[in-house]
């Protein structure tokens, strides 16, 4: 039993994670559930139709709501629903549509009530829409025939030079091809961003049409009574032929079938309206005033607000409300004199495809002057309400700030000042007075590591070091080792030795000559032999010198030099030839003996 | 240890009295041909190609002239005929100390400091150059501590040259007492502590000139030449506002970029002040202290 609960509770572990993933999942799709409403436009001449449509978005399952009583128009028996399922960056999202058909009945300005609908056992509920109904007595007239017709709208005529207003062009057609989108006449006034045009279907009377609406702002730019468009729109109507129901025979009509539609261009052109443009009032006009209109509310905040004289603040400043928001410009502020300003940056984020409403973000970087600054003046903001007739100004709050003086230190303790006794100390308000003499002492020199000369300076000392080391070692070497010590000696001593044997010779002096012709035998062998050279006589010869593998080619001429040597104690040589002719062949022999392994 | 302490302190003493005392006292003494000829020898050793007594009482009297507009206070043209002698070449410390007084005199603080601070490198310790520079970053910052930490403050109280004569006496000495070791064996155990000593203190001059050498060589000094030089995140105009910097702020050269706008080129400088804060500003903001002799 313990083995099985235990197993549950590993398994309850194991999709718990699951199960709140689902479970959030639901009360998150519950939560986001939204329904919104919308018109297919704002703007409606009486007797024709508009289409409100509710839009359930994110549940699972919406009723169909039921539409509270709305002023000014009927609502044609019938509504159309459907669903409407995406995905996005791998999220699912479902709409459930609506669509409800009003007719205009009477004009007038009407708000279509918040509309309340279920959704997943949850009620939600849409916000309020306002429409426009306008007389229908221009639009017949604007009609070339019943085929076609385009018509300007404009909600309000009585506007202030700079504000702008919402312009509608909506273009009727039965049936057309190469419909061209609707222009207008600017003259006078600019236009703002047009945002893609809407395309939709209305009843007017007993006639269906299809309608494309394209919304705009205009602004008008100098004051007084203007004429505003018309619009124009070129398009090919198809026009009903006249022989289309000439025949009832069946026959006739199936094998001589001829156009049922004539296409006939035509250009369509709507009414100009007369547009009322005041001038801004003269009076009461802020400081500050930099041309906007709207109506806006303004937030700022800055910061770091504990810094040091010279370091930056950043004051951020949001303005959010109706107007031309991406046009807003922050205005000069005279209160921030002590503060070096910055041109600042501005983001906008509108909230309307007309650009008439949403939130303009300001960075502006300043920079305090001077530590005595207590706080950051308040930022203001003016602008001209046209629905209030008013100028307002908008101000956020002074920021405390703590500014510190710029970073100080210690002044230095010199310790290897040259303390030149000639170096009269200035005065302590004024710096010291210029030389009046150009020394060559005082100009730049090359630089030392730079120079060769310099560079084998520095290696005398160590090739002097190096030198009297291998020196040193040397000397050691020798004073450790006997056998290579006398080597050397021998060595000296031959080399002494030929050059006095060279002497004899040319001095005939046949005695001295051998004397040291058989010395320099003894040196050479006692030193191959390790013996004293005193000890090296001719019977050392066949003694050791064969025993050490020489050969008779070496032991035949030593031998002879030795035998020379004797025999001319008793018949003494005195021709300089007879004993020069001798050194060759010592020197050979010598040769040999030094090659021997000792 | 006594040792460590006493040989460099000859050794340097032995410096200034060649450098200061020699030189510098003997100059008022002798006329001003002998400091024409002394002048011309002078530009001769260096290399300038000034080496004839007649170009230098040229660069004498228009230094003269320089310091005559000086004194009847037109500063600006003082600094241009200073500035000139300069371009010559006439490195002398004496010709960066004036104009520095000049550009300070006409109110360009950081144009003082950059040519006082050039001076510096020829007379780390000359009191005047020390004081005019304290002054200034007084003005500056409100405190008339020099640029930089104290290893480094160090390092450039003496020139590339004379930390490298001090380590070359050292090494010779070093490698003397070495050699004398090895020819006379019986002296080795009397010399060990002076070999031992010399031998540290050279290695010690040697790091002490490395160190100098890269100072100088491998940091790029500059002074900010405008009233306000505006610090960016990075090298463009667009860039956002880090922070400011006044006229006379030193500060150290990190990088450097060329920006083409429109059909001009604009460099930017990377730089770091003395409170450890990084930005871009742009070139010609600032006057870069080349990396010079001596």
């Amino acid at each position: 039993m313990g083995l099985g609960r235990s197993s549950t509770q590993r398994t309850g572990r194991k999709f718990l994670p699951a199960i709140a993933l689902l479970w959030f999942a639901t009360l998150g799709g519950a939560f986001g559930a939204t329904l919104t409403a919308t018109l297919d436009r704002n703007v409606v001449p009486v007797g024709e139709s508009i289409t409100l449509s509710l839009v359930f978005e994110g549940a699972a399952s919406a009723q169909q709501p039921t539409l509270p009583p709305i002023s000014n128009v009927t609502v044609t028996p019938g509504t159309s629903q459907r669903n409407e399922l995406s995905f996005f960056n791998g999220q699912q999202s479902s709409r459930t549509i609506y669509d409800f058909q009003l007719v205009a009945t009477q004009p007038g300005d009407v708000v279509i009530p918040a509309i309340q609908g279920q959704a997943g056992g949850q009620v939600l509920t849409s916000q309020p829409l306002s429409l426009k109904i306008v007389k229908a007595e221009g639009a017949s007239a604007q009609a070339l025939t019943n085929l076609a017709f385009l018509r300007l709208i404009v909600p309000k005529t009585e506007v202030y030079v700079g504000e702008p207003f919402a312009v509608e062009i909506q273009l009727y057609w039965q049936n057309a091809q190469q419909v061209q989108i609707p222009q207008l006449n600017p003259d006078g006034f600019s236009l703002g961003p047009s945002p893609k045009p809407t395309q939709t279907r209305t009843q007017v009377g007993n006639t269906l049409y299809n309608l494309v609406i394209c919304r705009l702002t205009a602004t008008a730019a100098r004051t007084g009574a203007l004429p505003f468009g018309p619009a124009e729109c070129s398009l090919t109507l198809l026009v009903p032929t006249a022989n289309r129901n000439r025949s009832r025979d069946p026959f006739e009509s199936f094998f001589n079938r001829g156009p049922e539609f004539q296409a006939r261009p035509a250009v369509l052109k709507s009414d100009a309206v007369t547009m009322r443009v005041l001038p801004l009032p003269k009076e009461n006009v802020p400081a500050g005033f930099n041309g906007a209109i709207g109506n806006y509310r303004m937030t700022a905040s800055a910061a770091p607000t504990n810094l040091t004289v010279g370091d930056p603040i950043t004051v951020r400043v949001q303005i959010a409300g109706n107007g031309p928001i991406d046009s807003l410009q922050l205005p000069a502020q005279a209160d921030w004199r002590d503060f070096t300003t910055y041109p600042a940056t501005a983001k906008t984020d509108l909230n309307d495809p007309l650009g008439q409403s949403g939130v303009r973000s300001f960075e502006q970087v300043v920079i305090p002057q001077n530590h005595e600054i207590q706080a950051l003046p308040p930022l203001r903001f003016s602008f001209f309400d046209p629905q209030a007739k008013a100028y307002r100004t908008l101000s956020s709050p002074a920021v405390p700030l703590n500014i510190r003086p710029a970073a100080s230190a210690a002044a230095p303790t010199s310790t290897l000042t040259n303390g030149t006794a000639d170096a009269t100390p200035p005065p302590a308000d004024d710096i010291v007075h210029i030389r009046p003499r150009l020394d060559a002492a005082g100009a730049a020199a090359p630089l030392l590591v730079a120079q060769p000369w310099f560079l084998g300076a520095q290696s005398a000392p160590v090739l002097l070091w190096i030198s009297l080391l291998l020196w040193r070692k040397r000397v050691e070497l020798l004073a450790n080792n006997p056998k290579r010590r006398r080597q050397r000696e021998v060595a000296a001593r031959i080399r002494d030795g030929l050059k006095e044997l060279r002497g004899h010779a040319g001095a005939q002096k046949s005695l001295e000559f051998f004397a040291t012709l058989f010395r320099l035998l003894q040196e050479q062998l006692g030193e191959r032999l390790d013996l004293p050279a005193s000890a090296i006589t001719e019977a050392v010869i066949d003694e050791r010198l064969r025993g050490c593998g020489v050969s008779d080619e070496v032991l035949k001429p030593l031998r002879e030099l030795f035998q020379t040597c004797n025999a001319a104690r008793y018949a003494p040589m005195t021709s300089s030839q007879e004993l020069t002719a001798l050194i060759p062949k010592l020197e050979g022999v010598l040769s040999e003996l030094q090659r021997l392994k000792a | 240890m006594r040792h460590v302490a006493v040989l460099p302190a000859l050794v340097l003493l032995f410096l200034r009295l060649l450098a200061n005392r020699l030189l510098g006292s003997l100059a008022p003494l002798i006329g001003a041909p002998a400091r024409s000829w002394l002048l011309a020898v002078g530009f001769a050793t260096l290399g300038l190609g000034a080496g004839s007594p007649s170009l230098a009482a040229d660069i004498g009297s228009d230094f003269d002239a320089a310091n005559k507009l000086y004194e009847q206070g037109k500063f600006s043209e003082a600094a241009a005929a200073y500035q000139k002698l300069l371009d010559a070449g006439a490195p002398a410390e004496a010709i960066h100390f004036n104009l520095g007084n000049a550009w300070f005199k006409a109110g360009q603080l950081g144009r003082a400091i950059a040519e006082w601070r050039l001076a510096e490198r020829s007379s780390p310790r000359d009191p005047s150059v020390r004081f005019n520079l304290q002054f200034a970053r007084k003005r500056v910052t409100g405190s008339d501590a020099p640029a930089g930490v104290l290893w480094q403050r160090a390092l450039r109280s003496l020139t590339l040259n004379e930390w490298t004569v001090l380590a070359s006496v050292l090494l010779w000495v070093w490698f003397l007492l070495l050699a004398l070791r090895e020819f006379k064996p019986m002296l080795r155990k009397v010399l060990s502590g002076y070999t031992s000593t010399a031998g540290l203190g050279a290695l010690l001059l040697a790091v002490c000139l490395a160190g100098a050498a890269a100072l100088q060589f491998n940091t790029r000094p500059a002074v900010v030449i405008v009233p306000e030089a505006i610090a960016r995140t990075g090298p463009l105009d667009e860039a956002k506002v880090l922070h400011q910097l006044r006229d006379g702020t030193e500060v150290v050269v990190l990088d450097e970029k060329e920006v083409t706008v429109g059909e001009s080129k604009q460099t930017w400088l990377q730089v770091r002040d003395n409170a450890r804060r990084i930005g871009w500003v742009k070139g010609d903001q600032l006057s870069v202290l080349a990396a010079g002799r001596t």
